[in-house]
């Protein structure tokens, strides 16, 4: 522990130090707070010029939405994307580090950063947790070689492949994949069929819904397409439920007097220091 | 292989397999009842786990011209509950010349499901119906037969959404100097649609689409409507 | 008031099964392996299946993997464990072979593995061939099993799919058999085991490596040997 004397500085990686008392607790009964499972589809090919990465935007916390339109394609670097699907602040922090080490290995090289260092420490870094760091990703990005596509899963192994899908809806978006893959496709006809295949996991699938979110890498240009479609539009309500003023009951009323010093400052215009 | 890496290193510790006789099917309903009338309403979504079995099965059972009955939980239950409660209806209808009253039927639901009260039907039960007098009520159950009398209920996956909501609009509760205005009929209607529009928002079990079942002194009027399909 | 008594707790136990298998279940390459040594280099062979639970990863893996130019090891057990131990192979491998200015013997490959594997026996399942050419014993093939153990073997077989091959390989193994023999004896153990076991699947992989290098077939499809079934 720290001493006033010698202040600790905090070094990097987790803090395990509440591991033994939290298992004493939950032994006693008690409840762990659950963290946001994003039950996802994410999807991604290559295409002929690059590839296009795919996501949906709900994160649910158990059965209920926590969030109607998150972002599930994270930045590595200007030509690497990653989707994330699994524990939504894993998947978060993985992508950070990951980006950050990228960002710093790019300062000291002075070379883009390629995709098969993403895909190496990310494995490792996943590997080195045993499975712990709940984060399967979908890892996408066009370098000096090319363009590549992985899928990482949480223990650390990693697959190399022209189409890949993540998350509770994988099977339905790999369906259209399967049925509808063909290597070398054009940019758009590329798009059309990553959006199918979220599409499919948004409808089929109870953990992913909202809408789509596209990125497309080529060798140079990335577009990020946030919300590419709306597959599903909220209903209108027919009612209105706007409330009169005064609805909410006030309790107790106080009026306190705030002391103030005021003090009267002027400022005059001065020339500016041109020498 | 992974049996034997199992047996040999015991990584996965010992494994207990075992099986539930009950499920999940998702599903929300809900009951408002109005001076002259009751409105039962229900989505049609049927899942499990993460995956939707069917878009199109409605949780509403008409009972009788004066009663509908909403039931969710395990769909499994639910056919059965239904199948048995049709067939109790049909054997007091023969005995008796006469249907049975709301009341009566929420009276003889709340012995049947208390006479399962160690294997439960694992089913949320809410009733609609128009009462002796000819006034709404309706009747919400736990699945071992406890019951009552309210004015509106929601019940099944999406009822702690839905519950809050109604006691505000209908119960008028935590609103300061609100005039009470009784329950229209089309006021009745819209309000169900909304709040299942905003369950349907949140709630991963409750979407596709609702039915609304409208019980009046002349019958029930059914009408369905859209919700979000994801 | 209709309290519901049986709600909350049983509704989370229905629940708990919403956790994605795809988040605990580890990644395993339930595999079928081989390789055969002959005069002058060795043939190695796998499936391509990675499965997930009963979901099929990937259909199209190579569990083939390089480690040096002339040796190769197959991989069965967890996809991650194997990658791993893999990968820390070939690094210090490679950094032997910028040190010694020379290829490493198939031997000293082997028993890296079996270093890293015995080491981790409590942590890991990985049960690995290494098998390869080098210039003082020719082709070898060393099985490194589960518990972390290695030997020397004229051919090895390995993964899930291998319980089914015992019995052929034992009959249809011969002494001395040419590169030609030994490619098809991979492949049609290879195929039975892929017919009978649920894990092992997809295309077949082969490699022969020899002191000029590695040359690599993939069987696909109506490629895949077939037997009693044409009949």
């Amino acid at each position: 522990m720290a001493s006033t004397v010698a202040v600790e500085l905090p070094h990097g990686g987790f803090s395990f130090d509440n591991c033994k008392r939290n298992a004493l607790l939950e032994d006693k009964g008690f409840k762990a707070p659950k963290a946001y499972k994003t039950g996802t589809t994410i999807a991604g090919i290559i295409f002929k010029d690059g590839v296009v990465l795919g996501a949906d935007t709900r994160a649910t916390e158990d059965t209920v939405v926590a969030d109607k339109n998150c972002e599930k394609i994270h930045y590595i670097s200007s030509n690497i994307y990653c989707c994330g699907a699994g524990t939504a602040a894993d998947t978060e922090m993985t992508t950070q580090m990951i980006a950050s080490k990228l960002e710093l290995h790019r300062l000291e090289t002075s070379r883009k950063p390629r995709v098969c260092t993403a895909n190496r420490l990310l494995k490792q870094m996943l590997y080195r947790y045993h499975g712990y760091i709940s984060a399967a990703l979908v890892l996408g990005g066009v370098d000096s070689t090319g363009p590549h596509l992985y899928s990482v899963w949480p223990h650390g192994s990693t697959d190399k492949l022209p189409y890949v899908t993540m998350g509770s809806g994988s099977l339905a978006a790999m369906a259209v994949f399967e049925d509808r893959f063909k290597p070398e496709m054009e940019r758009e006809e590329a798009m059309k069929l990553v959006q199918d295949a979220i599409r499919a996991g948004i409808f089929n699938d109870l953990g992913s819904g909202s809408n789509v979110d596209l990125c497309i890498i080529t060798k140079d240009k990335t577009d990020y397409l946030r919300t590419y479609q709306e597959a599903n539009l909220k209903g209108v309500r027919q009612g209105t439920y706007r409330y009169k003023r005064g609805t909410s009951a006030v309790l107790k009323t106080e009026v306190k007097k705030i002391v103030l010093e005021v003090i009267d400052t002027q400022v005059k215009p001065q020339a500016m220091d041109t020498d | 292989m992974d049996s034997q890496m199992n047996e040999l290193y015991g990584n996965n510790g010992p494994k207990q397999v075992h099986f539930s006789p009950y499920a999940f099917n998702g599903g929300t309903v809900l009951a408002v009842a109005g001076e002259d009338f009751a409105v039962v309403a229900s989505d049609t979504r049927l899942s499990e786990g993460f995956s939707i079995h069917s878009r199109d099965t409605p949780k509403t059972y008409k009972l009788s011209d004066k009663t509908v009955l909403g039931s969710c939980g395990f769909h499994g239950d639910v056919l059965t509950l239904t199948k048995v409660i049709g067939a109790r209806l049909k054997m007091f209808e023969h005995s008796h010349n006469k249907k049975m009253s709301t009341s009566s039927i929420a009276a003889m639901l709340s012995t049947m499901l208390y006479y399962k009260r160690f294997f439960p039907y694992y089913v949320y039960n809410i009733i609609g119906g128009i009462d002796d007098e000819g006034k709404g009520c309706v009747y919400s159950f736990d699945p071992v037969g406890s019951y009552e009398r309210e004015a509106y209920r929601a019940g099944g996956s999406a009822s702690s959404m839905l519950q809050p909501l109604l006691d505000n609009q209908i119960g008028f509760k935590n609103q300061e100097g609100a005039t009470v205005v009784p329950l229209s009929k089309e006021k009745a209607v819209a309000l169900v649609k909304d709040v299942f529009i905003s369950a349907a928002e949140r709630d991963i079990y409750t979407g596709d689409a609702i039915i609304v079942q409208v019980v009046t002194k002349d019958g029930v009027k059914t009408e369905q409507f859209p919700l979000r399909k994801d | 008031m209709a309290t519901s008594m049986i709600s909350k707790n049983r509704e989370q136990a229905f629940m708990s099964n919403l956790t994605p298998d795809w988040l605990k279940t580890e990644l395993t390459t339930g595999t079928t392996i081989a390789a055969v040594e002959f005069d002058g280099g060795v043939v190695i062979g796998a499936d391509s299946r990675t499965t997930s639970g009963a979901y099929i990863a990937n259909r199209v893996t190579d569990k083939l993997t390089k480690i040096t130019d002339k040796i190769y090891c197959c991989r069965s057990g967890s996809a991650a464990d194997t990658q791993a131990v893999a990968d820390v192979v070939k690094y210090q491998l490679n950094f032997y072979q910028m040190e010694m200015g020379e290829e490493p013997l198939v031997q000293t490959a082997a028993h890296t593995f079996k270093e890293l594997c015995y080491d981790h026996r409590d942590n890991i399942s990985a049960g690995i061939i290494v098998a390869g050419w080098d210039k003082k014993e020719g082709g070898q093939v060393f099985a490194v099993p589960l518990g972390g153990m290695v030997i020397r073997q004229p051919f090895a077989i390995g993964g899930s799919g291998s319980t089914y091959l015992y019995g052929y390989v034992d009959s249809q193994f011969k002494k001395n058999m040419t590169k030609e023999e030994c490619l098809p004896f991979v492949a049609n153990a290879l195929s039975l085991a892929m017919n009978r076991d649920g894990s092992s699947g997809g295309i077949i992989r082969l490699a022969a490596i020899t002191k000029d290098g590695v040359e690599r077939v993939n069987l696909t499809g109506n490629q895949l040997p077939k037997f009693y079934e044409d009949h």
